[in-house]
C-alpha cells in the first residue's frame, strides 16, 4: 500500500514537473526525460506514455523540427489549457507542500 | 538489452493497437535511442534507463482500452476495458477474478432472463388473444405488455449495474498502473 501511494504521488507530481518544464521552453522527448528522470526516479520510458496522455487531454501539442542529424524531432509545447492547468496545479502544490512542511517543521 | 531487442519487445507488446499508434509510439522510442547515442550513451544504458518494454507496452495498451471505454459506452468497449485491466496482470486483480466472474455471470443471467421474458411477453401480447378463451382480450394483451415492460426494466437495470461494475474495475486498474493516469484525481 505504501508503494501504491508513492506511485500515485509520483504520477501526479510528474505531470506538474513536465508542465513546469514546458512553461519555460518547448522541449523534445529526450530532453524532458533526461531532466526529470534523475530527480524523480522514474524510468525515462514513462515520459512517453505521459506525453501521449497529456496530448490526448489537450494539455500539450507537438510540432516537428527538421534536425541536421537524423530524423526530424518532435517538440512539445503547452496549449492554453496546459498553461491554465499548470497555474492551478502549481498553486495547489505550493499550498499543500507548504502545509506539510509546516507540520514537519513543527514536530522536528 | 540492445536497441533492437527493446524495440521488438515493445512492438510485440503493443500488438492489437491501431498500426498508426504503434508506429508513433515506436518512433518516440527510436528517437530516444538516437538522442541517447548522440549524448554518448550506449544502447544498453539507454534501454536500462527506459525501463521494462513489456511493462511499458502493457500500460500503454491498457490505457488505450480504458480510454475507448470512456469515449464510447458499448459492450465491445466494455469487454476491451475489462481485458485491458486483466492484461495488467497485477496479482490482486487476478485474485479478484473469481468474484468478477461470478458478478459477470449473474449479470449475464439477469440479462438473458430479461430477453426471454421480453420474448414471452411478446408472444402473449400477439398470440394470446387467439389462444386463450374465456378471458377478456384486453386483459390478455395487457398481461403481455406488462411482461415486456418488466423485462425492459430488468434489462436496463442490469445495464446500469454492468456499467457501474466496469467503471469500478477501470478505477481499480488505474490504481495499479505505475506510469499513466493517476487514479485519484481532483
Amino acid at each position: 500500500m505504501v508503494e501504491a501511494v508513492q506511485v500515485q504521488l509520483k504520477k501526479g507530481v510528474l505531470e506538474l514537473c513536465v508542465l513546469a518544464l514546458l512553461s519555460g521552453a518547448d522541449a523534445y522527448g529526450y530532453e524532458i526525460a533526461s531532466r526529470l528522470a534523475q530527480g524523480i526516479e522514474m524510468g525515462e520510458g514513462t515520459i512517453y506514455p505521459l506525453m501521449r496522455r497529456m496530448q490526448a487531454d489537450g494539455l500539450v501539442d507537438t510540432y516537428l523540427v527538421e534536425s541536421a542529424t537524423g530524423p526530424s524531432r518532435k517538440y512539445y509545447r503547452l496549449t492554453a489549457a496546459g498553461r491554465a492547468s499548470f497555474t492551478a496545479q502549481k498553486a495547489e502544490w505550493l499550498a499543500f507542500s507548504g502545509a506539510v512542511n509546516a507540520i514537519l517543521g513543527a514536530t522536528s | 538489452m540492445s536497441r533492437q531487442l527493446f524495440m521488438d519487445r515493445l512492438r510485440a507488446g503493443l500488438r492489437g493497437l491501431p498500426p498508426g499508434a504503434i508506429d508513433e509510439i515506436a518512433a518516440d522510442y527510436e528517437t530516444h535511442f538516437a538522442d541517447g547515442a548522440a549524448a554518448g550513451r550506449s544502447e544498453a544504458e539507454v534501454a536500462a534507463a527506459l525501463g521494462d518494454p513489456d511493462r511499458l507496452a502493457r500500460e500503454l495498451r491498457a490505457e488505450a482500452g480504458l480510454r475507448r471505454w470512456e469515449a464510447e459506452r458499448n459492450p465491445s468497449a466494455a469487454a476491451g476495458a475489462v481485458f485491458a485491466v486483466l492484461g495488467l496482470g497485477a496479482i490482486d486483480i487476478l485474485v479478484l477474478l473469481p468474484i468478477l466472474l461470478s458478478i459477470g455471470g449473474t449479470l449475464f443471467g439477469f440479462f438473458i432472463a430479461a430477453v426471454a421474458c421480453l420474448g414471452a411477453g411478446g408472444v402473449v401480447f400477439a398470440a394470446g388473444p387467439f389462444v386463450v378463451h374465456g378471458a377478456p382480450i384486453a386483459a390478455v394483451m395487457l398481461t403481455g405488455l406488462g411482461l415486456m415492460a418488466g423485462a425492459a426494466s430488468v434489462a436496463s437495470l442490469t445495464a446500469v449495474i454492468t456499467i457501474g461494475c466496469v467503471n469500478a474495475l477501470v478505477w481499480y486498474g488505474r490504481l495499479h498502473m505505475r506510469l499513466l493516469k493517476p487514479a485519484l484525481e481532483a
